[in-house]
């Protein structure tokens, strides 16, 4: 039994063997087939909570990005938050004379908010203010007014002041009756009308600080990131910007910077003419814009943008004739 | 007269209304029944799945439930200044609409705060608006005044209805036991004696007064909700008492298109005659001409000055909603105003045709009122998905719409079978009244 | 033999699956170019910051940056004969490695009084060896800010070791002075100081916090030399005049105007005590029928 095992066996061996490579070959063929038609673009979307990063091997992976908040300390409970941060007064200033519509400040608020694309809690409109001027691009986050026509009319007190100047809302107590939201003249505030599975994202414990998780039935808004604040960082917005259009800082210490430069605030809206959006309505927003003139960029680099996002422009008689000679 | 030979003649002609239901009527209960079931079904998918299945989006947050909101409240307190009104000045011939206008008043504001409630994001949180309200808000004010407003209501009309029970009680020995029950419990012991009559007037007319007081502050507050914002089309000194005037005219349309229906449906051209018509119609022509008054001063001076925020306004308003406007201010004003002024005109059919005219009228103005100003707000709105840019009702707020129309009515003829429509103590106190009149006349000749 | 077959290739299938996930995308590694970068920089508790900076960037796309994650760097302090080994450190998540030295470290310098220091990285696989050398001269900086005869005035003195370890002024050296703010600094004088010391008269009116207290700064830019290097002095010299104080009771603040509750109060009293009244006289109504009743 033994010998008649033995010749066969060789050979089945070196067969086994070859048959075994050639699996392997293939399979790992198939494999990598799969995983290449998985995989439809080189740069895999991020979620958010990932980062891309290169190993010492050379291998890109994704790993999971650092949180800035350390909980449960960093926690600022809905009750701490209608505290502001002792002594501060906070202002932003944006210069309309760098805004070039590159929308790093939507991307990277959606993303530290985990907002949907086309919930923007900073929107830039593009606003030409009478038939002579030049249009520009006017991004309006949340303007936190000093006397907010917002929370006036809460009935509940789910959105507030704080001492620090800063406007939030908390979730846990709007009965999502929208009185603030037809109240604000600026638009800033946004509803969740239906159920979102990102609601449910229990990771995170829930702060009016952070505004995340939302949820549904309530209001939401721009809430000048108080979360990264504490840790003394920019908002979201003001470090995403190429262009260094938003700057940020306390008005208690006359200083606001846009991650680069650092400047007397008193000095910048004095020197640059700086306003406020519809002040005649006395409001107090808490937002200074610095006037579109000595533009850096021409208008037309901005419409290089998604044609959905500058369909939204069409009634600016600029976009209206670019459009119509882009069609022709 | 003898007092019980008249009450119990009058419970006679009476009862059929109460304890008879014809095919009709069945019918018609069927009708609302069903669309109240549609109603509750609508109401559900939205509780289930969200704000969604409405029309309403970031720019339009409020859309149909309010305007049936303020519609119907203003119903109510229109109900309630004009029943004060004629309770207050003892006038001649009130005792036939006066219940009408009473449960009209009281139903209205049980139907509209449903509306409110629809429109709530969060109706598991309903609690906080008592647990942590904020003074400041107009939307607490609103609660305070309708709260308030409807327990006075409630109040006022079951003093009307108590010695009307208490005839009831007496003189209704083949109706069935649980009717017996309840008329005693409800009557709570009323004879008619000297003392009770009079605490009981004594108390009506307090509560008459004071009805009308609640139904101009309560609705001012409602107007200020608007108002006391900074939109452009909100933002107006004379919301309050426009709003007044817009409810009395829509009530008095109702009260008519009311009275025409149950005096033909019940056969009660005795009681509800033509000249409660033309009483009313009268009214009607003097509320629509301050009505189209005010509505022009609001849009005259938009005009004629023309800020920006109001040109778009009124551009919307005479672009995209440019019949809605010809409706509800020109023809809901002119028509009625044109029926009534002839006197030739003034005929049953007719007033009642231009009432409903006038509450159309009314109701396409309140849409007007609040979607056209949430569609041009101060910043434009820069946005491409459409529902965003425009209103559009969905079916689920025009079925709940309907649905609450059909309860008011419903409401209304399940009340009607609980107490005559036309109060029969008053019928006694008018008729003892003209006896103690010609008893005068009499003696003094 | 074909259900062997058939379990041969389902486990090699799985197997090359498995390969092929852990693998993940394959970057072209000549697509980026490796950029390597160290400093240092001497910060206000003296401490000596060495930082490299590894990142991997798109030759085509310059805004796509990949950093490196989890590379180990050593660093040296480069000495005659040897190198000592400072530390080791892997690169965080955006590709920064931070090795902060204590103050009284005392460093191997070379002839002419620099430290070198060298940081390197192994090379691997993919990745070719990394590194960077520098040289700084270790830089005493001494700010003092002082009210002399009532001027605020500020005093920069800076020495560095010379061949001998003694201090000796610097000659040369341009200076950034900075007020401290929440986020960032703010400059507000440049200076180029000579012989080592440098006065002047604070001028600037900055706020400071709620009691004027502010951190002044000079900063050293990354000199030839020195590298950089940061210095502070708390002040005093804030003009804070007033904080916007919210102001209390009203429309929009948690107490409201006073008025508004005592006109409420006025109203729903009114209101409800009439209510009140109303159904105590229904009760006496009911109380005289009652008593009609039993007569009865």
């Amino acid at each position: 039994m033994k010998e008649d095992k033995d010749l066969p066996q060789e050979n089945s061996s070196r067969r086994n063997f070859l048959r075994l490579g050639l699996l392997a070959g293939g399979a790992a063929v198939t494999g990598f087939g799969i995983n290449a038609l998985a995989q439809e673009d080189e740069k895999p979307a991020l979620s958010g909570e990932k980062v891309r990063v290169l190993t010492p091997d050379g291998k890109m992976v994704e790993v999971d990005a650092s949180s800035i908040n350390n909980y449960p300390e960093a926690l600022i409970t809905p009750e701490e938050s209608r505290k502001g941060i002792p002594g501060k007064k906070f202002v932003m200033v944006i210069d309309l004379a760098k805004c070039k519509n590159a929308r790093k400040c939507v991307e990277s608020c959606q993303k530290a908010h985990k907002l949907d694309t086309n919930e923007e809690f900073m929107k830039v409109q593009l606003i030409q203010d009478n038939p002579e001027a030049s249009a520009y691009w006017l991004p309006k986050p949340c303007f936190h007014c000093d006397e907010p026509p917002c929370v006036t009319v809460c009935p509940t007190g789910a959105t507030f002041k704080r001492d620090d100047g800063i406007v939030l809302i908390d979730n846990d107590r709007c009965i999502g009756c929208k009185f603030c939201i037809t109240s604000c003249p600026y638009s800033a505030r946004q509803f969740n009308w239906g159920h979102k599975d990102k609601f449910d994202d229990k990771s995170q414990p829930y702060s009016p600080e952070t505004s995340v998780p939302a949820a549904e039935g309530t209001v939401m808004k721009c809430d000048f990131c108080p979360d990264m604040l504490r840790e003394g960082k920019l908002p979201h917005c003001a470090t995403a910007c190429p262009m260094g259009v938003i700057y940020f800082g306390d008005r208690n210490e006359d200083i606001v910077t846009n991650g680069s430069e650092t400047v007397r605030f008193s000095e910048l809206i004095a020197d640059r003419g700086g306003y406020r959006h519809l002040e005649h309505l006395g409001t107090k927003p808490n937002v200074y814009y610095l006037p579109a003139v000595n533009r850096q960029f021409p208008l037309e680099r901005g419409f290089d943008i998604e044609p959905e996002i500058l369909e939204r422009y069409k009634d600016v008689p600029v976009v209206e004739e670019y459009l119509k000679n882009q069609n022709s | 007269m003898d007092l019980d030979i008249r009450k119990r003649e009058l419970v006679k002609e009476f009862s059929p209304m109460l304890t008879k239901s014809t095919l009709t009527s069945k019918i018609w209960i069927g009708i609302l029944i069903a669309v109240i079931a549609t109603g509750l079904l609508a109401f559900v998918l939205q509780v289930v799945k969200g704000h969604e299945v409405t029309g309403m989006r970031d720019n339009v947050v409020w859309g149909i439930y309010i305007i049936n909101f303020i519609f119907f409240v203003c119903l109510s307190y229109s109900g309630a200044f004009i029943s004060g009104i004629l309770h207050f000045f003892k006038t001649p011939w009130k005792n036939a609409v006066s219940r009408i206008v009473e449960i009209i008043t009281v139903l209205s504001l049980i139907v509209g705060p449903i509306f409110i409630l629809l429109c709530i994001g969060r109706l598991d949180r309903l609690h906080y608006l008592f647990l942590y309200p904020r003074i400041q808000s107009p939307i607490t004010w609103d609660i305070i005044a309708i709260m308030t407003d409807l327990v006075g209501c409630f109040i006022y009309l079951y003093l009307t209805f108590i010695p009307d029970f208490a005839i009831l009680r007496d003189n209704s020995e083949d109706a069935p036991n649980w009717r017996k029950k309840l008329y005693r419990f409800l009557a709570i012991g009323y004879y008619d004696t000297e003392t009770q009559r009079k605490t009981l007037h004594k108390l009506t007319r307090t509560m008459s007064a004071m009805v009308i007081a609640l139904a101009i502050v309560a609705y001012s507050v409602l107007a200020w909700i608007f108002s006391l914002t900074l939109q452009p089309g909100w933002n107006s000194s004379i919301f309050a008492p426009y709003f007044i005037v817009a409810g009395l005219y829509s009530g008095i349309a109702v009260i008519i298109i009311a009275m025409y229906l149950i005096r033909k449906f019940y056969h009660l051209e005795h009681y509800i005659r033509k000249i409660h018509f033309t009483s009313a119609g009268i009214i009607l022509l003097i509320v629509s001409m301050l009505y189209g008054y005010f509505t022009f001063s609001e849009y005259f001076s938009r005009w004629f000055s023309h800020k920006i925020s109001d040109a778009h306004l009124l551009e919307t308003l005479f672009g995209k909603y440019f019949w809605q406007f010809i409706l509800a201010n020109y023809v809901g004003v002119l028509l009625p105003v044109f029926i009534l002024f002839f006197k030739k005109l003034r005929t049953i059919p007719l007033i009642t045709f231009a009432s409903v005219v006038a509450i159309l009228g009314l109701w396409l103005n309140r849409y007007l009122i609040v979607v056209p100003t949430l569609e041009t707000p101060y910043l434009p709105i820069q946005d491409t998905r459409e529902e965003f840019v425009h209103y559009t009702a969905t079916w689920i707020e025009w079925s709940l719409s309907f649905a609450g129309v059909a309860a008011f009515i419903l409401f209304f003829i399940l009340l009607m079978r609980l107490v005559p429509i036309i109060p029969m103590s008053g019928i006694i106190d008018y008729e003892r009244d003209q006896d103690s009149k010609k008893h005068k006349v009499s003696t003094q000749n | 033999m074909k259900s062997k077959l058939f379990t041969y290739f389902t486990c090699t299938m799985l197997f090359g699956l498995l390969l092929s996930f852990g693998v993940q995308a394959q970057i072209n590694l000549d697509d980026y170019k490796i950029l390597y970068k160290f400093n240092t920089t001497k910060q206000v508790d003296n401490t000596r910051l060495l930082e490299v900076s590894f990142v991997a960037r798109n030759n085509e796309d310059k805004t796509d940056i990949l950093p490196l994650y989890g590379a180990d760097i050593i660093f040296y302090n480069e000495g005659d004969s040897n190198d000592v080994k400072l530390g080791t450190v892997q690169t965080d998540q955006e590709g920064f490695a931070r090795l902060v030295m204590p103050a009284d470290y005392k460093y191997i310098t070379d002839a002419e009084g620099y430290i070198n220091l060298k940081a390197r990285f192994k090379s691997t696989d993919a990745l070719p060896s990394k590194s960077k050398s520098l040289a700084v001269k270790d830089l005493f900086l001494e700010l003092v800010c002082e009210e002399i005869d009532s001027v605020k005035t500020v005093t920069l003195r800076a020495y560095a070791l010379d061949s001998s370890m003694t201090k000796a002024p610097v000659e040369e050296l341009d200076v950034i002075f900075s007020v401290g703010g929440m986020i960032s600094r703010m400059p507000f004088r440049e200076e180029t100081l000579e012989d080592g010391e440098f006065e002047f008269e604070y001028e600037a009116n900055v706020p400071g916090d709620k009691d004027g207290n502010f951190d002044l700064y000079a900063f050293i830019d990354d000199n030839d030399d020195f590298g950089t290097v940061l210095v502070s002095a708390k002040t005093n010299w804030g003009t804070f005049n007033k904080q916007v104080q919210a102001k209390k009771n009203t429309l929009w603040s948690d107490v409201a105007p006073i008025w508004m509750y005592v006109v409420l109060s006025i109203l729903l009293l009114g209101v409800w005590a009439n209510y009140v009244y109303s159904a105590f006289n229904l009760l006496k109504i009911r109380k005289e029928g009652k008593a009609i009743e039993d007569k009865k």
